[in-house]
């Protein structure tokens, strides 16, 4: 949000607003960037929508939206990035995701001189306030605004269609040994919220949890939201048969490309959630 | 039994030497050899300067100064333990310091210097915890070099149990810093580690090297040595303490570099050495060629991607120690 009310003021403000990152670095905003390594999926989708796609000289592994993402060099799974293989791409401003992991190799790129931006995408406020620095540092704040407002415009009318529409609970199937679900803290939770829905286990307070497969059978969700591995998984094992919804086979399967991310595809993401929550709606 | 020859300190130096010349000179990205020698003088383009004068080098330091530390730490432990499968790992050492680096990791701590702090505290705290075990599991207050064996041992165990707990429901970004620490790796070596590692392993290596006479006559058995003269308990511990403070410092500096402190000493006997103060010397300089030959694996085998240095030196050491073992069999 402060990239935005920067850009917003832009050079009219002489105040020592100065830009900073998830890390707490200042960020330069020199020239348009020319050469940008983008180290994380939601990073990568934002910089393609914003234009700046053809201007990517590296990505990590599983930065594979839209399409032409995937002819960008892949520099790494972008957790702890080989700095070396980082600067060997000779960047102008590399974009990484602000988890502790990733600090050391922060350090060492602006040591090397490089326009370094760690942001943090765990929130869909964080995902507007991400795009929005991006095109502060791009010069191109009108049309990071444009992707911005189209996002905000999907999910306020998804929220709007199912205000009124009954909440059905929802378990989410992130991972199944060990099996984690999504707490409150993360973007997946806003989601489902705005699809009209309740997550069982909105009392996790951080982005993720480990649980019980015999409590998610006591919570008793609705529906569960699971990948296609995922949904494979809990059709096949035997003690899956414990929790209803999945004897009912009230099963959804979700596109994990789309959901799993706080990117521009995250009013996608809240209308097929919705769409598969309440059928019917948005024919 | 082949005799230690003098050149032989020499090709031990070359050897060294060529391959962190090599290890320099290579890495994920191809920096042409003229372009590395104009960075190294800080002339030429600033990425390649970057490169190798601010990534590669600090790094090839490190890990000869990590491998040097383990081999001199195994050396005078085995020698000192009279036990051929000792090494600094099995005293509680890097259980120790894994569990101090994981508690900093657990409250948040995003600082190189303070993991760096915890785990060198968590492995001399451990080597203190089978210390005080050894002796009361001893007869009367005498410290037993068989009984701290053990307790080593068991504190490790004991830590790893810890760790494994603690990690089971840590957040995933804390879990992956603990793993890739406990994996070891030279990727985060900066001039003040490698700096701190040397400052430490100059005035323990050297007390290593001072003490090394001692060693020599613990290692004919305790009774030999009592009846020459040698304060067995007090020399013992001595060599024990010194040896967990150097390994402590290099898993501080690297995390965990398994293999190197056992096997490497044997390489060194195998040349022919028997004394410990060149066996300490070798041992040093043959692990300290093995590690940066491992880091250099690590990190261009599978580039961009960094394979862990712990697993690497035991890839590249186990076949090369199997027919030294066939040699002498």
């Amino acid at each position: 949000m402060l990239g935005l009310s920067l850009a917003a003021c832009g050079e009219s403000s002489r105040e020592a607003h100065v830009l900073r990152d998830d890390f707490g670095n200042p960020i330069q905003l020199g020239p348009v960037p020319t050469r940008i390594v983008s180290l994380s999926p939601a990073t990568t989708e934002i910089l393609f929508t914003i234009g700046a796609g053809s201007r990517l000289v590296g990505r990590s592994r599983y930065d594979l939206w839209p399409d032409s993402a995937r002819l960008v060099p892949d520099l790494g799974d972008g957790m702890r990035p080989n700095v070396e293989a980082v600067l060997g791409a000779r960047p102008d401003l590399v974009v990484l995701y602000a988890s502790p992991d990733n600090r050391n190799a922060a350090d060492r790129l602006r040591a090397a001189g490089i326009n370094t931006l760690a942001l943090r995408m765990d929130h869909i406020a964080q995902f507007k306030g991400a795009t929005g620095l991006l095109g502060a540092v791009l010069h191109d704040s009108a049309r990071a605004q444009t992707v911005i407002d189209s996002v905000q415009n999907t999910l306020d009318s998804v929220r709007r269609a199912t205000a009124t529409l009954p909440h059905p609970t929802v378990f989410w199937h992130i991972w199944d040994s060990p099996l984690i679900t999504i707490g409150s803290g993360s973007f997946m939770n806003e989601l489902v919220e705005i699809a009209g829905a309740r997550n069982v286990y909105a009392d996790i307070q951080g982005a993720s949890g480990q649980i019980a497969l015999e409590d998610v059978a006591r919570r008793n969700p609705d529906f569960i939201l699971a990948g296609p591995d995922g949904s494979r998984q809990i059709s096949s094992d035997p003690r899956w048969r414990i929790v209803r919804a999945a004897r009912a086979g009230k099963i959804i399967v979700v596109d994990t490309g789309v959901v799993a991310r706080p990117s521009v595809r995250l009013g996608e993401a809240a209308v097929s959630l919705a769409r598969a929550l309440h059928p019917g709606l948005f024919r | 039994m082949r005799r230690f020859r003098a050149w032989y300190w020499l090709a031990l130096g070359a050897a060294l030497l060529a391959i962190s010349v090599i290890a320099v000179a290579s890495g994920a990205v191809n920096v042409p050899l003229g372009a590395v020698i104009d960075a190294l003088r800080g002339h030429g383009d600033p990425t390649a300067i970057a490169i190798v004068r601010d990534l590669r080098l600090p790094r090839v330091v490190l890990g000869a100064l990590v491998g040097a530390g383990l081999g001199a730490s195994g050396a005078a432990l085995q020698g000192a333990l009279r036990n051929p499968l000792a090494e600094p790992y099995l005293l509680g050492v890097s259980g120790g310091a894994a569990v101090g680096a994981v508690i900093a990791f657990a409250f948040g701590a995003t600082s190189d210097a303070v993991i760096t702090l915890a785990a060198f505290v968590g492995g001399i705290a451990a080597v203190f915890i089978a210390l005080a075990v050894a002796r009361v599991g001893g007869r009367s207050t005498r410290t037993d070099m068989r009984t701290l064996l053990i307790a080593g041992v068991i504190v490790g165990s004991f830590a790893n149990a810890a760790i494994m707990v603690a990690l089971a429901n840590a957040s995933p970004n804390n879990i992956r810093g603990a793993l890739w620490w406990m994996m070891g790796s030279a990727v985060d070596a900066t001039w003040s580690r490698a700096g701190w590692l040397a400052l430490s392993l100059l005035v323990a290596g050297g007390a290593l090297v001072y003490f090394a006479r001692e060693i020599d006559v613990l290692s004919l058995g305790e009774d030999a040595a009592a009846s020459l003269g040698v304060g067995v308990e007090r020399a013992g511990r001595r060599a024990f303490l010194i040896s967990a403070l150097i390994a402590a410092a290099t898993v501080a500096a690297a995390g965990l570099i398994g293999f190197v402190g056992l096997v490497v000493p044997h390489i060194a006997r195998a040349m022919g050495l028997r004394a410990h103060r060149p066996l300490i010397l070798a041992s040093a300089l043959v692990a300290a060629t093995l590690v940066v030959a491992a880091d250099l694996a690590a990190r261009t085998v599978d580039a961009p991607t960094e394979l862990p240095l712990g697993a690497i030196t035991a890839l590249l050491g186990v076949p090369f120690f199997l027919i030294q073992l066939r040699r002498i069999a």
